[in-house]
């Protein structure tokens, strides 16, 4: 019993990391239709910047309040200066956005090395529920994504900014038409986007410690998830991440992780060729 | 609208009437041959003089470094003949080398097969059969793929496979499969140097020369129209997804080909050959160089190559830094690639087949 509480608790808060991973880059895909291979990096960029707050003595905490906004600003930048030239060719916002994360992520590592460096948890400990044990951040963490997706979403459904975004993702002419600056509406969901990707690598990084590669992890199960679940509105990507997430944290307890990690894969594509739709279809929130 | 446009004509036309000689090059965008004079074949022929006389020039060891980039040209190739010809994206092409690369380091290592004459076709076989399969799956069927599902389905193809191989001990693990034997045929063994060099070289120049056949063909002119406007040639009567099942096919095979050259001549192979990294490596030659011209591709690859390993010495942390900014300048500023410089829109995108329409416009430009 304990042992399966156990499991239970290890899978959902992968579960919790896997769908914090994806809660910008499904923002970002779904609003815009850009497939943002840079949020690997902007995942990556959020972890350095709490190693860097750390490392410079402030507390672990003041760095993953500070990730979120450093790294939605430089989202926000890099949208006005880059981004917005690809809108017209998701395939080339793919490439183009591979060579900026290529950029970025050659930058940290130039910077950090070849090392895996570890910044201790801001609430350490665990919590006891009777005989079984479980890690206090990991518990936290799960807390904060069940935070940040319910702000998400109400800061889409219920907001008049949120408004504005769906407006402009449904019909960008009429949006305009109506008075919504929507260059102004795609940089400020790119940050929003890029900011929720900080906040992942600075709430994660004390888990899986900072190293250059720590974006790339989480890319690719990252756009499966999105598909999975459905691009184009919200609650899809969540819901695939959701789904990816669990799979690939409880298939290895029941047969080899190898096989495991491969078979997460091939199942998630079957499924996107059959339901190309994805789980949640539609737009909106 | 029509009356607007040939006003246009006609103004355009005036200046040959009055300046004479001087108007037509002054029109022609840069680097855009005026009639009968053609880039293409002059860059070809550089390049494949350059490559022959390499080996004379080159020291023993830059001369093994030339042959791995000679195979990787080859590999660059096949992802050209996919995305810059029929616009499918591939990024997961490195899956075809790999396997192909795994394939025959396995006939290797545990038939003790080296002959070129099984190693070659089994590698190319292999290619083709996972690139079929993969196509197949990914591309055919009731309803046409996005071309983002295309894409992101052979990235993760690409990136299950590497982790495939990293996890299974018969594979190798992270270590991969070392000291592949050299490749024979008959008692000859090609050691690396110049016989393997100028071994690769021939495959490439008769790979390149049937590619440079089929894109020019009418298939090619489908394949042209496919990436442009994928629906109109859907209304035409093609069968769209068939066409770019085919070539997807020819592109795997051509990648598996590459990959058991590339596995025999280094000696070894590991998983990065199947995955993410070579993947988006054969991606960067192609976009840098410039896709949709056969030659673009190869350039890239020799420059990329070239400066990364002129550079590795010195400036190892920063060059990948330097080659990001470079192709974001690439992406945004030159779409179609450095060889866009030299060659102009009008010869990269050439004629077709053999048309009374061609041989009349020789005719005509002769004046």
């Amino acid at each position: 019993m304990a042992s399966t509480f156990a499991a239970v608790f290890e899978i959902v808060s992968f579960g919790a990391i896997i769908v914090l991973v994806v809660l910008g880059l499904g923002i970002i895909a779904s609003m815009m239709g850009i497939f943002n291979f840079a949020q690997g990096e902007f995942v990556l960029l959020g972890a350095y910047v709490t190693y860097l707050a750390y490392a410079h003595g402030a507390p672990v905490w003041a760095g993953m309040v500070a990730a979120p906004f450093v790294v939605g600003a430089l989202g926000f930048v890099l949208e006005a200066l880059i981004i917005r030239r690809f809108y017209a060719a998701p395939i080339v916002a793919m490439l183009g956005t591979y060579a900026l994360g290529l950029i970025i992520r050659e930058s940290v590592r130039g910077l950090i090395g070849g090392f895996y460096l570890t910044v201790p948890e801001p609430i350490g400990g665990s919590i006891d529920l009777g005989s079984v044990h479980i890690s206090a951040w990991r518990f936290t963490i799960i807390v904060i994504t069940l935070l940040v997706m319910g702000a998400c979403y109400l800061l889409l459904a219920r907001t008049s900014f949120g408004l504005r975004v769906r407006a402009t993702l449904e019909n960008p002419a009429l949006a305009r038409a109506s008075g919504i600056s929507t260059p102004l509406i795609y940089g400020a969901t790119f940050a929003f986007g890029a900011a929720l990707a900080g906040l992942a690598g600075a709430l994660i990084v004390p888990v899986f410690s900072l190293f250059a590669d720590l974006g790339i992890r989480f890319l690719i199960q990252g756009f499966v998830a999105v598909m999975v679940g459905g691009v184009g509105s919200f609650i899809g990507p969540v819901a695939g991440a959701g789904l990816i997430g669990t799979l690939s944290a409880a298939l290895p307890w029941v047969m080899s992780p190898v096989v495991a990690d491969v078979l997460v894969f091939v199942l998630a594509i079957a499924f996107i060729k059959f339901r190309p739709q994805g789980l949640i279809a539609g737009k909106g929130v | 609208m029509g009356g607007a446009s040939e006003a246009v004509a006609r103004v355009g036309e005036e200046p040959d009437v009055v300046t004479g000689e001087s108007a037509p090059a002054a029109r022609a965008p840069a680097g855009q041959a005026s009639a009968g004079w053609k880039v293409l074949p002059i860059v070809e022929g550089l390049v494949l003089l350059i490559a022959l006389v390499l080996p004379w020039v080159l020291q023993d060891y830059l001369t093994v470094f030339a042959t791995r980039v000679v195979i990787l040209a080859l590999f660059a190739l096949s992802f050209d003949l996919v995305w810059g010809y029929a616009g499918i994206m591939s990024f997961g092409q490195a899956l075809f080398f790999g396997a192909a690369g795994y394939g025959v380091a396995l006939m290797a290592r545990d038939l003790n097969v080296t002959s070129i004459l099984l190693i070659l076709p089994a590698g190319t076989l292999i290619g083709l059969t996972a690139a079929l399969l993969l196509g197949g799956f990914l591309l055919l069927g009731r309803y046409p793929s996005s071309v983002i599902f295309v894409s992101l389905g052979t990235l993760t193809g690409s990136y299950a496979a590497d982790r495939l191989a990293r996890g299974w001990y018969y594979l190798g693990g992270q270590n991969g499969i070392p000291s592949i034997p050299p490749l024979t045929l008959g008692s000859y063994e090609f050691e690396e140097g110049p016989v393997y060099y100028y071994m690769v070289l021939g495959i490439l120049v008769v790979v390149y020369l049937l590619c440079r056949f089929l894109v020019r063909s009418q298939f090619g002119l489908a394949l042209a129209g496919l990436r442009e406007n994928e629906q109109r040639i859907a209304f035409f009567g093609y069968k769209a997804q068939h066409l770019k099942a085919i070539i997807f096919a020819v592109g795997g095979t051509i990648a598996g080909l590459a990959g058991s050259l590339y596995a025999f001549h280094e000696g070894f192979v590991w998983p990065n050959m199947l995955g993410v990294v070579f993947s988006t490596q054969v991606v960067l030659y192609v976009l840098f160089g410039g896709s949709g011209t056969l030659i673009g591709a190869v350039i890239g690859t020799v420059i990329i190559e070239g400066v990364s390993f002129w550079l590795s010495d010195n400036y190892r942390d920063v060059w990948p830094i330097i080659l990001g900014v470079l192709l974001l300048l690439v992406i945004m500023f030159r779409p179609l690639g450095l060889i866009s410089f030299v060659l102009g829109e009008r010869e990269r995108v050439g004629s077709f087949g053999k048309g009374p329409k061609a041989s009349k416009e020789a005719g005509n430009a002769a004046p």
